[in-house]
């Protein structure tokens, strides 16, 4: 088990990280948000003891990380860590030499997983010359070769078409199956919902939001209703409980207070010939935006 | 983490060897070197056609003249052990019919003429430029053959003109008879040094600042650093640095004087005189001169107190790089940081000139004790006998303090600065990651 404890980071007088503390456990995959700046980078590199907290202690199974843990530990960073200059095989080779790993397990390693990602051709080409695309798909290699215990992933998803964002995907939720805990950040919420069952939001270095994700969205109460069918917007608004009533093409999407106002806007409805009638709950981009907005 | 170590060293230095620059650097100098030990042959086999036959005419104008520079041209060609392949022709005809007559083609015309103030004139007309050193040849024997006729006019034996135009006599007595060998020693030792040992070490410290401000630079740049420090610790991986650049130098040092020799060996076959006898040359003059004045002994304590001074100043120079190198975001900041080390090497390099110039200075003396001017200065005023053996000593010691001071407080700058990747409040940072305690 991770277990993230009263963390605090300071750079010179500026608060970068305050009292964070969270656990992911094994299996687990637990999303870390957070607008630009909020210390999401500042709390991967604690965690991978790049930086060491001013306050609070960051340990794996009980154990303060060090080099040795990190050889069990993989990191996909924002920005492509690669040294372009390389071969494919080169650069895996060289990270998965650091991660302690013996050479020809890495080389066998390295076969199945661009054969399994549909670049195995790439293997001895300069990384320089690959596509974005498949140099995101390099450095997810890179951060899964040792077959990690403990997975970072920052915006894994950047420059992948759909389907490769689906061979992604599968390796991630593999490797939640054989028991690896994963952080997974991502500016792209729908990707959280799809992973996460638990997360933190930070904002300006402090936790504004944390938990299991269907508590949060339990708690957060609003509502999302998506109706296709005669009633006017106007109606809709006057309806007590509705916050907003957004037309999208030939859909309302209407956001309500709380689960009690269903009822009031179902009577509305019915009155006139409906053909769509959808409750949501709120989306976590929502959430994301109100909450990060009300702070900033 | 001893393997990572190796591992890390091993790769850099790799990279460095494999790399095309290295490849195209050493064939350049590989030319380069060659080029310079051969240049006598090489101008010899490419210098045109001073080998074919000079077609000369003379019109002697005088009338007496034209034996005397006959005569002087042999001469000349004899005492300068020379073999101009010529054939002189006297001629008869008016001077503006020989010019035609040369138009066109490389057939010099010489017109030698009386003169009321200088005893002779001469015109030398040809077509195009003549070669320089055939120019010279014949510049020498109408010297000589100005002041023959001049001698003669004037009535002057040559005895006696010898004796008017030689040298002025002065005998130096020094009764210190150390000092004479001293200073003969110094000339021919420093003339040797420089080219040898200082301008090599100089080339050296450049490659070793450039390839540790790139290589830290890239690995920066491209984010890599970040994973790489998460698996081996800051200390491991600048040590890694220094080792594989320090290595990488060291065979680039060994590389040069490998193609010196074959540069020298070359020579000697193509020459037909043998490698010891081009060496030898040089070398047993000095070898001489270095045992005349009791200096050979010394070399046996010289020599390994150079080579630690040397790679000492390597790693106070990489050391300095490094840190260096950590702290900027580019390398276009780093070419910027990097031209004071340049230019502190190449005052040292200065100094140690200078030193043969301003002999007992105390500036010099002082600044031999400093880090980074030391590497050079100090062996050559040890060399000299300018300063004794204690002095490099302290040179050294003082070396191996700061080298130790500056790992100590500028690897806390290096964890700091290679996770750094921005300009601002950078001072601040490297001295408040300087004052920081704790491990690495």
């Amino acid at each position: 088990m991770l277990k993230v404890a009263e963390v605090t980071k300071y750079y010179g007088d500026f608060l970068a990280v305050d009292n964070l503390s969270f656990e992911v456990k094994e299996g687990e995959i637990f999303g870390l948000l957070g607008a630009n700046g909020a210390g999401k980078t500042t709390t991967f590199r604690m965690i991978m003891s790049l930086l060491e907290p001013d306050h609070g202690e960051i340990t794996l199974d009980g154990k303060k990380i060090d080099y040795d843990t990190m050889e069990k530990v993989g990191f996909l960073t924002e920005e492509r860590s690669l040294l372009t200059k390389m071969t494919v095989e080169e650069q895996i080779l060289y990270y998965g030499r650091l991660k302690g790993m013996a050479e020809d397990v890495i080389l066998k390693r390295l076969d199945e997983l661009l054969e399994r990602f549909g670049i195995w051709s790439y293997k001895k080409r300069k990384i320089k010359e690959l596509s974005k695309g498949n140099q995101q798909k390099i450095q997810f290699i890179s951060a899964i070769i040792n077959e990690p215990k403990l997975l970072i992933l920052d915006e894994p998803f950047t420059g992948l078409d759909p389907i490769n964002v689906k061979k992604f995907k599968e390796e991630i939720f593999r490797l939640k199956e054989k028991g690896c805990m994963i952080i997974f950040s991502s500016h792209q919420m729908e990707h959280i919902e799809q992973f996460c069952e638990k997360l933190v939001l930070l904002v300006k270095g402090k936790v504004v939001l944390s938990g299991y994700l269907k508590d949060i969205k339990k708690e957060y109460q609003k509502m999302n209703i998506f109706i296709q069918g005669g009633v006017s917007k106007e109606e809709l608004e006057k309806v007590p409980g509705v916050l907003k009533v957004v037309q999208v093409a030939d859909e309302k999407q209407v956001k309500i207070q709380d689960e009690s106002v269903i009822g009031d806007v179902f009577k509305v409805v019915k009155k006139y010939d409906t053909r769509k009638f959808v409750v949501e709950e709120a989306s976590l981009n929502e959430i994301f935006i109100e909450k990060v907005g009300e702070v900033l | 983490m001893s393997s990572k170590f190796w591992y890390l060293t091993g790769e850099s230095f790799k990279k460095k060897v494999r790399s095309k620059w290295f490849l195209i650097a050493n064939i350049v100098l590989f030319v380069a070197l060659l080029a310079v030990v051969n240049i006598d042959r090489i101008i010899s086999y490419f210098g045109g056609d001073f080998s074919s036959q000079k077609e000369v005419m003379v019109l002697d104008q005088t009338g007496y003249a034209y034996e005397t520079f006959r005569s002087n041209l042999d001469n000349i060609q004899s005492l300068l052990d020379i073999d101009y392949d010529m054939n002189i022709t006297k001629r008869e005809e008016n001077v503006d019919a020989l010019k035609e007559e040369i138009s066109g083609t490389d057939t010099i015309l010489i017109v030698l003429s009386s003169s009321d103030t200088a005893y002779l004139k001469a015109s030398v007309i040809s077509d195009s430029y003549i070669d320089t050193s055939f120019y010279q040849y014949l510049y020498q024997a109408l010297s000589t053959t100005k002041m023959d006729i001049a001698l003669s006019i004037s009535n002057i034996d040559l005895e006696e003109y010898q004796k008017v135009t030689s040298d002025m006599e002065v005998e130096r007595i020094l009764l210190n008879e150390a000092q004479t060998s001293e200073e003969e020693l110094m000339n021919t030792v420093m003339g040797v040094v420089f080219p040898t040992v200082i301008l090599p070490f100089f080339i050296l410290v450049i490659f070793l600042v450039q390839m540790i401000g790139s290589e830290i630079n890239e690995e920066k740049a491209s984010r890599s650093m970040e994973i790489i420090i998460s698996n081996v610790s800051p200390k491991v991986h600048f040590f890694s640095k220094l080792v594989s650049s320090n290595a990488f130098v060291l065979l680039q040092a060994f590389l040069l004087i490998v193609y010196g020799a074959i540069a020298l060996f070359l020579r000697s076959i193509t020459g037909g005189s043998s490698l010891t006898g081009v060496v030898g040359e040089s070398m047993g003059s000095i070898f001489t001169t270095l045992s005349d004045a009791g200096i050979l002994s010394r070399l046996g304590i010289i020599i390994p107190l150079t080579l630690i001074l040397l790679v000492l100043s390597f790693l106070a120079y990489s050391l300095v790089a490094g840190v260096l190198a950590s702290m900027t975001v580019s390398m276009e900041d780093f070419q910027q940081i990097q031209t004071p080390i340049i230019l502190i090497c190449l005052l040292s390099y200065y100094l140690a000139i200078m030193s043969g110039m301003f002999q007992g200075s105390i500036v010099i003396r002082v600044l031999s004790y400093v880090p980074f001017l030391s590497c050079l200065l100090s062996p050559a005023l040890l060399i000299t006998n300018q300063i004794t053996i204690l002095d490099t000593v302290i040179s050294i010691v003082i070396l191996a303090i700061f080298n130790w001071a500056f790992l100590k407080y500028g690897l806390k700058i290096y964890k700091v600065g290679i996770l750094n990747y921005s300009t601002d409040k950078m001072w601040h940072k490297i001295f408040r990651a300087a004052k920081k305690k704790g491990s690495l």
